[in-house]
């Protein structure tokens, strides 16, 4: 009964672990993910509702300093722009040939999404205090977040796909209660290169 | 939260005092041919559909925030189910109007109150919906402009006026006659659907919303 017992606990010790993987393979990615200085990428959005036949696509790119600063910006269909630098967050939306500072909705919530993002590509999947990771090596390599209590309302799960290049993140998918999910899909990935500090100006 | 929320409630209140009395159109009152009701406009889908808006909500004159708007509708059951997302795909607002009234399923703040469902919904049943029942009257102008009304039990009138050249407008009066929604519908139009719409609330809230089809189905 003792030995079922222990068995179980070491299981979901196991699992609750991020090195439910190889150690080896969790740290070097880890590793890998925080000697990245800049990122700057484009990504494909598929936003999957249950009311919709087909998926709402949206296109964008990105660029992310680890030092603290990160442009996400939507291309198509809707032009848009968050800037973070630091603590600060700003939105931008494009219209009648101008681009106009927005007042937003859900500012909380957003920021918390962009400081995830800033952690995933840092591999500071530990430190996030809202979700807790899990990563499996693969093929192909994933990081699977799961959220704690509260945040489960409105996600089941996160999983970032990893690419056979050691520290960069092909896919991320975030599932929903209810059925509804976004995969964001990254392409063009260049990995420190020189990012121009203009970028991370209003635009 | 309760801060935010208080501000949102505060600014609306603010909005709602201050939004000007429009006085009561006379269009209905110009001598004009009478069409037959079968010739009123029909602006609206008539079977099943889904489109997803870019929208920009503006109040005070400012950007208030740029959102996708993803409606399904069923004209003939009268159900309308609505979603309002942020360009990331955060769901801000989800709910449904039936046989049942309005149900939320989903609403962070500040869009969790019932007055800000009621609202939207609103809107929503104004943009896509058809008045329900037959105009009370339906005249053809001069130079071909439409005009046809409808009157709700609870005394409220949608009219709708314009030609496929100038483009349409629907106006939501109140019991009173006041102006208290005004849409401007512009081609082409997808599936039954106007590809531009500018809705201007006047009352209970004072805000503009311009609208740009992106995908409609299914």
């Amino acid at each position: 009964m003792k030995r079922v017992l222990l068995i179980g606990i070491f299981s979901v010790v196991g699992l609750l672990s991020p090195r439910a993987g190889s150690a080896q393979d969790w740290a070097s990615m880890t590793e890998a993910l925080r000697n990245i200085r800049s990122i700057k990428a484009e990504f494909l959005q598929q936003r999957t509702l249950p009311i919709l036949t087909k998926p709402l696509l949206s296109e964008g790119r990105f660029f992310f300093q680890a030092s603290g600063s990160l442009r996400w910006e939507y291309l198509r269909p809707l032009r848009s722009v968050m800037i973070q630098k630091g603590n600060t967050l700003e939105y931008y939306h494009f219209s009648d040939g101008i681009w106009k500072p927005e007042v937003t909705q859900a500012v909380e919530t957003r920021r918390m999404v962009i400081t995830e993002i800033s952690r995933w590509f840092q591999g500071r999947f530990d430190q996030s205090t809202v979700f807790q990771p899990l990563y499996s090596p693969g093929p192909p390599g994933r990081v699977i977040l799961t959220p704690r209590e509260g945040v489960d309302q409105f996600i089941r799960r996160i999983t970032i796909f990893l690419s056979n290049r050691i520290g960069v993140i092909d896919r991320v998918e975030i599932e929903e209660p209810g059925g509804s999910r976004t995969s964001i899909e990254f392409k063009k990935i260049e990995i420190n290169s020189s990012l121009s500090s203009e970028i991370f100006e209003k635009p | 939260m309760i801060c935010r929320r208080g501000q949102w409630t505060a600014l609306l209140g603010f909005l709602f005092l201050f939004s000007g009395c429009i006085p009561l159109d006379q269009a209905d009152r110009h001598t004009a041919p009478s069409l037959n009701f079968s010739e009123c406009p029909e602006l609206f889908p008539t079977g099943p559909w889904e489109s997803v808006y870019q929208i920009e909500a503006i109040i005070s004159g400012k950007v208030f925030s740029s959102l996708f708007g993803v409606t399904k509708g069923d004209p003939a059951q009268g159900r309308l189910h609505s979603l309002l997302l942020t360009p990331e795909g955060f769901i801000l607002f989800e709910g449904e109007l039936g046989g049942n009234g309005i149900v939320v399923h989903k609403s962070v703040p500040p869009f969790d109150s019932s007055t800000f469902a009621g609202g939207l919904m609103e809107d929503v049943k104004t943009l896509f919906l058809s008045p329900a029942g037959r105009p009370k009257i339906g005249r053809e102008a001069m130079d071909g402009a439409r005009f046809c009304f409808w009157e709700g039990p609870d005394g409220f009138r949608t009219e709708i006026r314009g030609s496929a050249d100038q483009g349409w407008q629907i106006l939501r009066r109140d019991a009173q006659g006041e102006t208290i929604k005004e849409v401007s519908l512009n081609g082409p139009y997808i599936q039954g659907l106007a590809t531009h719409l500018k809705l201007r609330s006047m009352k209970p809230a004072s805000y503009r919303l311009k609208m740009t089809l992106i995908q409609v189905g299914p």
